[in-house]
């Protein structure tokens, strides 16, 4: 401490010795507003760097992957659905059925791929247990063609593994995802403290030129009327830019909430029509099944009337209508079971209404994706060339402040 | 000589320091799945604890003569499903050859199936005019007891526990408990499963003859989620009635029945309790598949891979 403390006092001396002179002020002032300028120029580049790397995330990876998330979901839901469907057909296994079961195990894999690059650990339990869920479908349908009962057993052991294994695992790594695009929203969020280093550099602009008029005499300094001209504009641009892509990235908001809740809709709707299958499937002893279709039901009811306050949509519009009367025919189905007309009941259950159902969520949640799409282009456009334009800005601010200020030291030579 | 030395011992170090360890893939395997509802069972649930004395479970009530279909007595049970126009009857879809799922129609069909369908023939005229209603093992007493089924006719062993809470018609059919494993396991009767893991339906008198007599005891909801479990490796063996074996080792030709009967089972249709009429109406109904020989018929169509039908029980009555 002792030997150090000789060098720091010699170099306060010296400062405090420029400071007193009014060459050494000026001298003092160049380092100060050059290093400001640079200081404040990297840290707005930064911020819009920042929002930039947000936007990307979320149009390049975050939302692809939620919705891969949601596709590994539906797909399931609707591979146990078909799978009790086909079953319930009785015979040979109808062949869209088949085709439709194989179209969904087909696309849970491919989605699961895209998922598993980003959430290994989420992924572990699916990638595991999908395979063990088809080997036991197939079992099932062997089975089912040598006109064996325990073929139903099979199917009733992979939609056990479906609905406390796999489902409940793609439910979390869904839910993981969308929290993902949530987080990656909030990173766009408004640069307020190199906004406010910004006008704070304006201000100490403004103060050294009228330090400069005080003691020269002279109203205006050229290079620092031109550095304070660079610096207001680099402010104005930074502030313009982000409540630009505040304002885009909070309808980017209301599209992906809205695709949530059209997602959610979806899923309801495959869960409600496995359990409508299985409840008939059952044969009299259904209740669960019933008792959970009505439970289902409902909360797709609250979803499609959240979605329609979202998104008053013509899909959204026709989505709820298809729902009800989808709802009425399950109403005749259940009278015709429980009067003992198994076979009516059966042949009901091949009404369009579901698929209609199914169809008018897909268009909607395809909508609501591209209006996301289409808020984070907008949002990212909006940013463009404002990383250069800012630097390029504190370059010019840092060089006018810089020679204004070396003029008026030159007449003290 | 000396740097060599030195070389070596560097070379030496640096083949035995450690770098990462390989990376190891996990799972290694996945736990295999069970069928849903599967638990262990360690006693033998509510068997009766006293029997009541002089309770003789088989002896039931003496028909009278059939009424002719579609006029049955006024007030009578019989009545009130005619005019319902059609019987509720609780049976299985998991028991190949006794009451399953055809999978080619759909329909559910079997031995238990076609007694059902006598009784709708004799109530209506029309053995078509039944409604099935599928009900596991466990769910059998309590639909009848709030009168969801008019009958069951599940292969239902008529006891005295039971006839606490639902009354049973005669004797159909004289079932016996035995075993089966898989053809390559050693095991020869239910002797040998004193260290084997047994599965069982759960809420069926098998499973309370069983549990004492093996190691470990698996319940399931249906049959064939014990065959499930039976190839999937997860129990040695499965024990119930014959009829019900003689059904899982249709449907798996690595499997066989083995040992001997080690227990009666004589089936009965189960009747909500204090419904006399029906009773002696089902006994009709019986007495008349046995004289006509549609019982014969029925046996030789479902259990003929049983070996040849042996004579129909003989009614015993109490009154």
């Amino acid at each position: 401490m002792v030997i150090d403390s000789q060098p720091r006092q010699a170099l306060v001396r010296r400062v405090t010795g420029l400071a007193r002179s009014t060459p050494g002020r000026l001298g003092l002032l160049v380092v100060v507003l050059v290093v400001a300028s640079v200081a404040s120029g990297l840290l707005s580049t930064w911020s819009v760097n920042r929002q930039e790397l947000a936007l990307q995330e979320l149009a390049t990876r975050s939302e692809p992957l939620a919705h891969a998330a949601q596709e590994v979901y539906r797909a399931l839901q609707d591979a146990d659905a078909t799978a009790a469907s086909a079953f319930l057909a009785g015979g040979l296994e109808p062949r869209e059925l088949r085709e439709r079961y194989e179209a969904d195990i087909a696309q849970a894999q491919a989605a699961l791929s895209v998922a598993t690059a980003s959430s290994p650990d989420l992924t572990a339990t699916l990638s595991a247990q999908l395979p063990v869920y088809t080997g036991l479908v197939e079992t099932a349908r062997t089975n089912n063609r040598q006109g064996f009962p325990v073929g139903a057993a099979y199917l009733r052991e992979a939609s056990g593994l479906m609905r406390t294994q796999l489902l409940p695992a793609a439910r979390e790594l869904y839910r993981s995802e969308t929290d993902r695009v949530a987080r990656a929203q909030d990173d766009a969020e408004f640069p307020l403290v190199p906004v406010l280093v910004a006008a704070a550099f304006v201000l100490a602009l403004v103060a050294a030129q009228r330090y400069l008029t005080r003691i020269t005499n002279r109203l205006l300094n050229v290079g620092l009327l031109v550095a304070t001209g660079a610096a207001l504009l680099s402010l104005l641009w930074v502030t313009t830019v982000s409540v630009l892509v505040m304002n885009d990235v909070s309808d980017s908001r209301t599209a992906s909430s809205k695709a949530d809740v059209l997602a959610q809709a979806r899923i309801a709707t495959l869960t409600a029509r496995g359990e409508e299958t299985l409840t008939l499937v059952a044969r009299g002893s259904g209740q669960a099944y019933e008792k959970n279709f009505v439970e289902v039901s409902g909360r797709l009811r609250e979803l499609l009337e959240q979605a329609g306050r979202l998104d008053p949509s013509q899909a959204v519009a026709s989505a709820t209508e298809n729902f009800r009367q989808w709802q009425q025919v399950h109403q005749r189905i259940r009278e015709a079971d429980d009067a003992g007309r198994y076979a009516e009941a059966v042949g009901l259950i091949g009404n369009p209404h579901f698929d209609s159902l199914d169809r008018d969520l897909v268009r909607a949640i395809g909508e609501a994706r591209q209006d996301f799409s289409d808020e984070v282009a907008v949002a990212r456009a909006s940013l463009a060339g404002t990383v250069v334009g800012v630097l390029v800005l504190a370059v010019i601010g840092a060089a006018g402040a810089a020679m204004g200020l070396w003029q008026r030291l030159k007449e003290y030579r | 000589m000396r740097r060599r030395l030195a070389l070596a011992a560097v070379l030496l170090a640096g083949a035995c320091s450690a770098g990462p360890a390989p990376s190891e893939v996990v799972p290694r395997s996945v736990a295999a799945p069970q069928p849903a509802g599967a638990s262990t069972v360690t006693a033998a649930p509510g068997s009766a604890a006293n029997p009541e004395p002089g309770c003789d479970a088989t002896a039931s009530l003496r028909p009278g003569p059939l009424p002719p279909a579609g006029q049955m007595p006024a007030g009578s049970t019989m009545e009130k499903i005619l005019q319902r126009g059609r019987l509720i009857a609780g049976v299985d879809q998991n028991s190949y050859l006794m009451g399953f799922r055809n999978s080619f129609t759909g329909e559910i069909e079997g031995f238990d199936v076609d007694v059902a369908r006598q009784i709708a023939k004799a109530l209506f005229g029309d053995e078509s005019k039944v409604q099935f209603r599928v009900v596991t093992s466990a769910e059998r007493i309590p639909m009848l007891r709030s009168g969801a089924v008019d009958v069951v006719v599940r292969t239902m062993t008529i006891n005295c526990d039971r006839l606490r809470d639902v009354d049973f018609s005669q004797v159909y059919y004289e079932a016996g408990q035995r075993v089966l494993v898989r053809r390559d396991s050693g095991i020869t009767g239910v002797e040998d499963l004193a260290d084997r893991s047994v599965c069982s339906a759960s809420g069926s008198t098998s499973l309370g003859n069983v549990v004492d007599r093996a190691k470990t005891t698996v319940s399931v909801p249906n049959w064939t989620d014990c065959l499930v479990m039976l190839q999937q490796g997860q129990v040695d063996a499965i024990s119930t009635d014959d009829t019900i074996l003689a059904g899982l080792a249709a449907q798996d030709p690595y499997t066989e029945v083995v040992g001997a009967r080690f227990t009666e089972e004589p089936y009965g249709v189960g009747i909500p309790k204090g419904q006399e009429d029906l009773v002696r109406f089902v006994n009709g109904v019986l007495e008349r598949m046995r004289a006509d020989g549609t019982w014969r018929g029925t046996y030789d169509r479902w259990l003929g891979r049983l070996g040849p039908a042996p004579a129909p029980p003989a009614g015993r009555y109490r009154d």
